[in-house]
């Protein structure tokens, strides 16, 4: 345990955060990379480093900020002043912030960032789960009951003739399927639902005389209070199954957004081009690919930074 | 190989010792449990220590120790605070588990730690970089300062924090 590591390998690993930080070339890249490997005391400098960049990226600016830059002396009014003046700096591209992505610990079942997976139950039903997804499996001998924790999934409830009733909750309710194909995702504080086929019952936590069916081509998002207008299913929806983003005059920062989902790390978009229209069909699963697609098509280009830790669209000169 | 077959002394100190420290420290919190835990933190924060045989004024010694633990108590309780603060002021409520908030809370009071000791112009210039992404020539600009200041601000801090990581179990 406990590997001590040389101060001057420390003192090196931080001049190489230094230069790596600061818009480093791929010359850069490979200079770190063959000075880590140059002696082992190097490499174990290098893990402290990733280490600690993994721990400012699973932070999210909009809490850390205020918090760990506190003045030590400061009142509470003076906390609360300055907490929202850094809300009002807030550029728009934090919008595109997601913390749950790298957090496997939730869940039964679960999928890392990027991956998605089909599941088949003990009564025949198919559970796909999207990317950064969670689900508790709870059969008993009353019900069938998944909870979705994070994420999406989608379900194909099975066709066996089990009379304990199917059920899948969030925190914002339940959905009871009735013989369906059904796409749930969950959002920060509602749940999308969209039935391909079918129809399935949806019961808001805090409202179950407000109950509805929602039928087959319909979508919807339901909070714990009620549920919302119906539309009609958006037939891109359930594209991620096959590891595809299809994108129809979508804005650029909701595309980031998506794409955030589906890697760790930070995609911010520079307000100036957020509202940009983009279309296509992303492979949003290859980070990498959908920005060079993005920036071949588009006038943007994408800055990475720290390995691609953290990736920001401008505006092409 | 318990503490008290290991350090006698300390067995002595903890039970002349305890009854005064708790009520000395619930005065200054005005509340017993949390005194019952910093009391605790108190002791335990002495038990490796050989030189107890010698202690010609143990309350005093045991008190500078104690103010010790009340501060960092204090700084911890003002991150909370400011964290809670911080959820509270979100444009939108975002969905996380307790386990989320914790793990977030628990990282920060970690790299709170780690940039305690730097200078504040370094702590904000660092923070801008690694929380904001801000690039280092925005960051000399906003600040007023040189980037070659910047980058040696951004050296030292990152030397701070890697010193202060603690290795992998």
């Amino acid at each position: 345990m406990n590997a001590s590591v040389s101060p001057k390998a420390l003192e090196q690993a931080a001049e190489w955060l230094v230069r790596l930080q600061d818009g480093a070339s791929s010359a850069d890249r490979a200079a770190c990379e063959a000075w880590r490997n140059s002696d082992p005391q190097h490499a174990l400098a290098w893990e402290r480093a990733e280490r600690l960049l993994d721990k400012f990226g699973a932070l999210p600016p909009q809490l850390a900020m205020p918090v760990l830059n506190r003045s030590p002396a400061a009142t509470r009014r003076a906390a609360v002043t300055r907490i929202v003046a850094l809300m009002l700096m807030a550029p728009a591209g934090w919008a595109s912030w997601r913390y749950a992505q790298s957090q496997p610990w939730a869940g039964d079942i679960h999928t890392a960032v990027g991956e998605h997976r089909t599941v088949t139950l003990a009564d025949g039903t198919t559970v796909t789960l999207n990317t950064a997804s969670a689900i508790d499996v709870r059969f008993s001998a009353t019900e069938r009951l998944i909870v979705l924790r994070n994420g999406e999934i989608l379900m194909r409830s099975g066709y066996a003739a089990d009379v304990r009733p199917l059920r899948v909750a969030t925190g914002e309710g339940t959905m009871q399927p009735l013989g369906t194909v059904f796409n749930v995702r969950r959002h920060d504080c509602s749940t999308g639902l969209a039935v391909l086929e079918g129809a399935v019952r949806v019961t808001p936590a805090d409202a179950p005389g407000d109950a509805r069916v929602i039928d087959a081509g319909s979508q919807t998002r339901f909070n714990q209070r009620h549920v919302a207008p119906v539309r009609d299913a958006d037939p891109a929806m359930t594209a991620w199954t096959t590891g595809m983003l299809l994108a129809d005059q979508m804005r650029l920062d909701e595309l980031a957004t998506e794409l955030s989902r589906y890697r760790n790390g930070l995609v911010r978009v520079d307000p100036a081009v957020a509202g940009l229209r983009v279309s296509g069909a992303f492979p949003v699963a290859d980070s990498e690919r959908t920005l060079d697609m993005l920036v071949s098509t588009y006038p943007v280009d994408a800055v990475q930074r720290l390995r691609g830790y953290w990736i920001t669209l401008i505006p092409r000169d | 190989m318990t503490a008290a077959a290991t350090h006698p002394h300390f067995t002595a100190l903890y039970s002349d010792h305890h009854s005064w420290l708790h009520r000395w420290l619930s005065a200054k919190l005005g509340n017993a449990s949390d005194a019952a835990d910093l009391a605790q933190d108190t002791f335990t924060r002495i038990l490796g220590r050989a030189d107890l045989a010698g202690l010609h004024e143990p309350r005093a010694f045991l008190t500078t120790v104690a103010k010790g633990v009340l501060v960092n108590w204090y700084q911890r309780q003002a991150l909370e605070r400011a964290y809670l603060e911080a959820l509270a002021a979100l444009p939108e409520p975002v969905a996380m588990s307790p386990e989320e908030r914790l793990l977030i809370l628990e990282t920060l009071h970690e790299i709170d730690a780690m940039l305690d000791i730097l200078p504040p112009k370094v702590k904000q210039a660092f923070l801008m970089a690694q929380l904001d992404g801000m690039a280092y020539a925005d960051i000399a600009a906003q600040l007023g300062m040189s980037l070659i200041t910047i980058k040696r601000y951004m050296k030292q801090a990152f030397l701070q924090c890697l010193i202060m990581m603690e290795n992998p179990q």
